[in-house]
C-alpha cells in the first residue's frame, strides 16, 4: 500500500519511485511482515509433524509442548528485549538454577511460604539484572563478559548452596501451580501469555518500549533526542532478571524438587528463539510476536523429533541448522531492503563501547 | 606501492580516465546513461549535481564499488578496467575520498593509513616505527599534526576527512577521486584540500572534486561537468562556469529564487536564551545570548570549539562552569534529556551518526523525542502517532513512499527535513543546528533555509554553527568568531565579511 504523500507531485528526482499498482498488494503486504516466516513454519511443522506421526497433536503431547514453551518462552520474551539493544544477556538459564534453589531452600528450610518464595525469586532475579545493567551502563563492561561472569557464577552458587544436593519436601503449591490446567491449557502457559501481553504493551504501546527500540537502534542519535539511554538499557536487564526469576518458580512445580543443576544451557535456546523469531542481533530490530513464534517454533521441533524417534544425536544439529537458516533468513531479508550490514561486532558492540568510537565533537 | 609509483611516471600518452557508454539501471529506473566522458591527466575536472543526479553511482563504478551495465567501459590511460571489482580499479590507480569515512576507530592513525599496504622488506611482519615513519609522511603532505599511534576514534571529524585524503594520496593513484572532500571542514583546511588537488593534477594525475559549495568547486577545478537525472548535461571551462549557469544546469530549470533574509523589521526583545561565562572542557568561557525570533551565527575553524559549545548548551557534555537562562528562567541541563524538557533543540552535525536511526521508519524518528508528550499514562496510540508524524514531515516537506518507509532509504535532504520536523514537533524556545546543511543538495539547502525562517518566525531563537561562510552571512542576525573555544570576535550584521571572520578565526587579528 503505497501512500502518496502531499508534495510527491514536485519535480525532484529523488523521491522514491512509487511502485506499480498491482492487485497482488496484499498479499505482497501479508509476505512483507517480518514475522510471516517464522509463523508459516510453525504452521508447516505442525501439519507436516501431525501427518507423520499423529500422536504429536495429542492433548497430551501438546501440554508437554506448553510446559516447556513456558520455561523457555518467558526466558526469552527477556532475553530478546536485552538484544533489542544490541546487548546479550547469557545468564538467564543459571539465574533459573540460582532462584529456583533458594526459592525451595527457604521454603523447605526456613519454612517460608511459598507466595514470599515466588517474590523473593523474582525479586533476586531483578536484583542480578540490575547489576548487569549497572556494570553494562557505568562501567561500560560489555554485556557478553559479565552476564557470562552469571552464568558461570550463579550456576555455582545454585550447587554451592547444598553442595550439589536437590532439596526435596518443597511445598505442594508449586506443584498446584504448574501442574494445573484451565480448559486444557496449563497454568504456565496462561503466565507466559500475560508475560507477552504485558512485554508486547511495553514494546508497543509505550513511550518506554519505543525508547528501548531507539537505543538499540542508535544510541549516540537516542542520547541525542533526550532519552535516558542508561536508565532504558537497565531496564532491559532487569527485565529479563525477573523473567528468570519467574521461570524458576515454574521449573520447582515441573521437577518437583529443587534442582541445582537445571537450566544449565537454556539460555542460548531463549537468544535462539529471539533470533528465530527475527530479533537482530544488532539491535533495534525484531518484535515480540516474533519472539512468541520463534520459541513455539523451536519447541515444536523439539518435541517432534523426539515424537519422530529421531537419533538425539541429531537433533542437536537439526536445531542448529533451524538457527542457522532464521539467521541467514534475516541477513537475505535485511539485505533485499537495501540495509547495510551495520559495523561492528553485535554482541560486543552495546553499552558504552558504542559511543567510544563516536568523533568528539571538535576536541 | 613502488609498483603504482612506477607506472604513475611511465603514463606515457594515454588521455587520463574515460567512462564509455557507461549506464547502470536498477529495475526499471535508470540512473546513469554516459555516452563518454573523459576526467583529463593534468586536469581538475569538477562534478556537480544535485543528489540522485547520478554523481555517486559514477563515482562507484570508477572505484569498483558498483558494477554497471554490460557494454560500457572503463578505460584508464588506455587499458580497459574490469568493471565492478574495487580490487581492479585500485590496481589501475583509481583512489577515491567518500563522504562517509571507512576508517577503523579502534586502530591507530598509522595502521589506518598503511591498511592494506604491504611494508617493504619484512616479510610477514611489519614494525611499529617503520610504519609510524610512513605514516608521518604520508600526513605531512595533509599537513595534520596529529600523533600517528593516536586511535582514529578519537579524532575530529574534519581530522578524519584529512586522513582520508591522505590515505589516498599515500596510494599514489592515477586517477584521486575527491567526494565532497570539504563539506567537513572548516575554510582553511578546504583550501588545503583545494591545493592538494591543484597539486596532484599539476604533477599529472587526473582529479575528479565533487562539491556542494560551487565557489571551491570554480576554485579546484579547470573543468565543470554537471550531472542531472543520470545524464551529462553540460561540460564547460571553470571560466563559464558561474553560479546562475551551474545551479540553472543542475536544477533543470531557471535559478531558484534565493531565500532573501530580510529580518531588518525585527525588534532585538529580551533574550530568550543567554549563557554568562559558560565553561566546559575546552570550552569557553563563552557568553552569549539570542532573542526570540533571531539567529546566532557561530563561526571558527575546525577544532574551535563549535559542536562543543553546542552540546554544552544542550546538556551532552558537562557544563564545568557559569550559568544559563532560558526563558527567564535558570537553565542547567544535567543531560539531553532535561535539555529537551527546558526548551532546547539539537540537530546534530553527523546525521547517521548522531541524529537517526537508519532501520527505523520515518514515523519513529518523527516522533523520537516528543513520544512522550504523546501518551496518556505512559501508552499511546498508533493512531495518534501516525497523525502526528504526518502533521510534522509535512510540515517540514519531507517527501517519502510512505511513513512507515525506513529513514535510511530517504536523500540527505529529506533525512533533514524529518529530523527538523521532529524538532519542531517539540516546539522548543532555542533550536541549536550544528551544520544543518552538510552533505545535502542545492535545492535541499534552499528548503532548509526556509525551515530556519520558518522557526524563526514562531518565535524560536537560532544558534547555527556552520563552517560555509555564505550559510552564515545568508542566516545570520549576528555572528560570533570561535578561537580555542572563546569568543574572539562578536560581528552584527553590516559587519559581515570573510576576511573579518577569517582574520579572527585564524588569530590574525587580536581581540579588539
Amino acid at each position: 500500500m503505497t501512500r502518496s504523500q502531499a508534495g510527491t507531485s514536485n519535480d525532484a528526482p529523488e523521491t522514491v519511485q512509487a511502485a506499480p499498482p498491482v492487485r497482488r498488494n496484499r498479499l505482497r503486504a501479508i509476505v512483507d511482515i517480518p514475522e510471516f516466516g517464522v509463523v508459516a513454519a510453525c504452521v508447516l511443522v505442525f501439519v507436516v509433524v501431525t501427518i507423520l506421526q499423529p500422536r504429536f497433536a495429542n492433548a497430551s503431547n501438546l501440554q508437554v509442548i506448553g510446559l516447556d514453551l513456558a520455561n523457555y518462552g518467558i526466558l526469552t520474551i527477556g532475553a530478546g528485549i536485552v538484544i533489542l539493544t544490541s546487548g546479550i544477556d547469557l545468564s538467564p538459564g543459571s539465574v533459573v538454577a540460582l532462584c529456583s534453589m533458594v526459592s525451595a531452600y527457604l521454603n523447605v528450610n526456613v519454612g517460608v511460604p511459598v507466595g514470599l518464595c515466588i517474590i523473593i525469586s523474582i525479586v533476586i532475579g531483578m536484583i542480578i539484572g540490575y547489576l548487569h545493567g549497572w556494570f553494562v551502563t557505568r562501567l561500560d563492561v560489555p554485556p557478553f563478559a559479565i552476564t557470562l561472569v552469571t552464568l558461570t557464577a550463579a550456576a555455582g552458587g545454585a550447587l554451592a548452596l547444598t553442595s550439589g544436593q536437590p532439596v526435596s519436601g518443597v511445598s505442594f503449591s508449586y506443584q498446584d501451580l504448574t501442574l494445573s490446567k484451565v480448559a486444557g491449557i496449563p497454568v504456565p502457559d496462561i503466565i507466559f501469555v500475560v508475560v507477552a501481553v504485558v512485554a508486547w504493551i511495553l514494546m508497543e504501546r509505550t513511550y518506554i518500549g519505543r525508547q528501548i527500540y531507539a537505543v538499540g537502534g542508535n544510541q549516540e542519535a537516542a542520547r541525542l533526542a533526550g532519552i535516558p539511554v542508561k536508565r532504558r538499557l537497565m531496564l532491559t536487564y532487569v527485565i529479563s532478571g525477573a523473567c528468570a526469576g519467574l521461570v524458576a518458580v515454574l521449573v520447582i512445580g515441573r521437577v518437583g524438587v529443587g534442582d541445582p543443576s537445571i537450566g544449565n544451557g537454556w539460555e542460548l535456546d531463549a537468544i535462539a528463539g529471539a533470533v528465530i523469531g527475527g530479533v537482530s542481533l544488532y539491535g533495534g530490530e525484531g518484535r515480540i510476536v516474533g519472539m512468541v513464534f520463534g520459541i513455539l517454533l523451536l519447541m515444536m521441533i523439539n518435541n517432534a523429533l523426539i515424537v519422530l524417534n529421531v537419533n538425539p544425536y541429531y537433533q542437536q544439529v537439526a536445531l542448529g541448522l533451524v538457527l542457522g537458516v532464521a539467521i541467514v533468513a534475516d541477513r537475505i531479508r535485511a539485505r533485499s531492503r537495501g540495509q547495510a550490514r551495520p559495523r561492528g561486532i553485535p554482541i560486543f558492540g552495546a553499552g558504552g563501547s558504542k559511543q567510544a568510537g563516536k568523533p568528539t565533537p571538535a576536541a | 606501492m613502488t609498483e603504482s609509483a612506477a607506472s604513475h611516471v611511465s603514463q606515457g600518452n594515454a588521455d587520463g580516465v574515460s567512462l564509455r557508454r557507461v549506464s547502470k539501471t536498477y529495475g526499471l529506473a535508470t540512473v546513469l546513461q554516459l555516452d563518454e566522458l573523459t576526467f583529463r591527466n593534468g586536469e581538475v575536472t569538477g562534478l556537480v549535481g544535485e543528489n540522485g543526479a547520478g554523481k555517486s553511482t559514477m563515482l562507484g563504478i570508477l572505484a569498483g564499488t558498483v558494477a554497471p551495465d554490460a557494454g560500457g567501459d572503463v578505460v584508464i590511460n588506455g587499458d580497459s578496467v574490469h568493471p565492478g571489482s574495487p580490487i581492479a580499479s585500485q590496481a589501475a590507480g583509481v583512489a577515491m575520498v567518500s563522504q562517509e569515512f571507512p576508517l577503523v576507530g579502534q586502530l591507530s592513525v598509522a595502521e589506518n593509513l598503511t591498511l592494506g599496504m604491504r611494508p617493504e622488506g619484512k616479510g610477514f611482519f611489519f614494525s611499529r616505527k617503520s610504519v609510524a615513519a610512513v605514516a608521518r609522511g604520508m600526513l605531512k603532505r595533509v599537513s595534520l599534526d596529529i600523533d600517528p599511534h593516536a586511535p582514529v576514534s578519537t579524532l575530529s571529524i574534519p581530522a578524519r576527512q584529512l586522513l582520508e585524503v591522505a590515505k589516498a594520496l599515500g596510494r599514489n593513484p592515477k586517477l584521486l577521486i575527491l567526494d565532497e572532500p570539504t563539506s567537513a571542514l572548516g575554510p582553511v583546511e578546504a583550501d588545503l584540500v583545494i591545493s592538494i588537488a591543484r597539486e596532484h593534477a599539476a604533477n599529472g594525475g587526473a582529479v575528479i572534486f565533487v562539491g556542494h559549495r560551487l565557489e571551491e568547486v570554480r576554485e579546484a577545478a579547470d573543468r565543470v561537468v554537471v550531472l542531472r537525472n543520470g545524464r551529462l548535461v553540460a561540460d564547460m571551462p571553470v571560466a563559464d562556469a558561474t553560479d546562475d549557469r551551474l545551479i540553472k544546469e543542475m536544477v533543470g530549470r531557471e535559478h531558484l529564487a534565493t531565500v532573501t533574509a530580510d529580518h531588518s523589521g525585527l525588534a532585538r526583545s529580551a533574550p530568550v536564551f543567554a549563557a554568562e561565562d559558560l565553561t566546559a572542557v575546552g570550552l569557553g568561557p563563552v557568553s552569549l545570548s539570542v532573542s526570540e525570533g533571531e539567529v546566532l551565527g557561530v563561526a571558527g575553524l575546525m577544532g574551535a570549539g563549535r559542536s562543543r559549545l553546542m552540546h554544552t548548551i544542550f546538556g551532552a557534555i558537562p557544563r564545568t562552569g557559569g550559568t544559563m537562562t532560558l526563558a527567564g528562567a535558570a537553565y542547567a541541563p544535567r543531560n539531553a534529556g532535561h535539555a529537551v524538557e527546558a526548551g532546547v533543540a539539537l540537530v546534530p552535525e553527523d546525521r547517521k551518526q548522531q541524529s537517526i536511526l537508519p532501520d527505523a521508519p520515518v514515523r519513529w524518528n518523527v516522533t523520537l523525542a516528543t513520544l512522550r508528550r504523546l501518551t496518556r499514562g505512559g501508552f499511546f496510540s498508533p493512531k495518534a502517532e501516525r497523525n502526528r508524524a504526518k502533521e510534522f514531515t509535512s510540515r517540514t516537506g519531507a517527501r517519502f513512499a510512505s511513513i512507515e518507509q525506513p529513514i535510511g532509504s530517504l536523500s540527505g535532504g529529506n533525512q533533514q527535513r524529518v529530523i527538523f520536523g521532529k524538532w519542531f514537533a517539540a516546539e522548543p524556545k532555542l533550536l541549536l543546528l550544528d551544520e544543518p546543511t552538510r552533505g545535502v543538495d542545492v535545492g535541499a539547502k534552499a528548503e532548509i533555509y526556509g525551515l530556519i525562517d520558518e522557526a524563526r518566525a514562531r518565535g524560536m531563537a537560532v544558534i547555527v554553527a556552520s563552517s560555509e561562510l555564505e550559510e552564515l552571512f545568508h542566516l545570520s542576525d549576528q555572528i560570533v568568531v570561535l578561537r580555542h573555544g572563546r569568543i574572539g570576535r562578536v560581528l552584527a550584521k553590516d559587519q559581515f565579511s570573510k576576511e573579518q571572520v577569517l582574520l579572527t578565526a585564524s588569530g590574525v587579528k587580536e581581540i579588539p
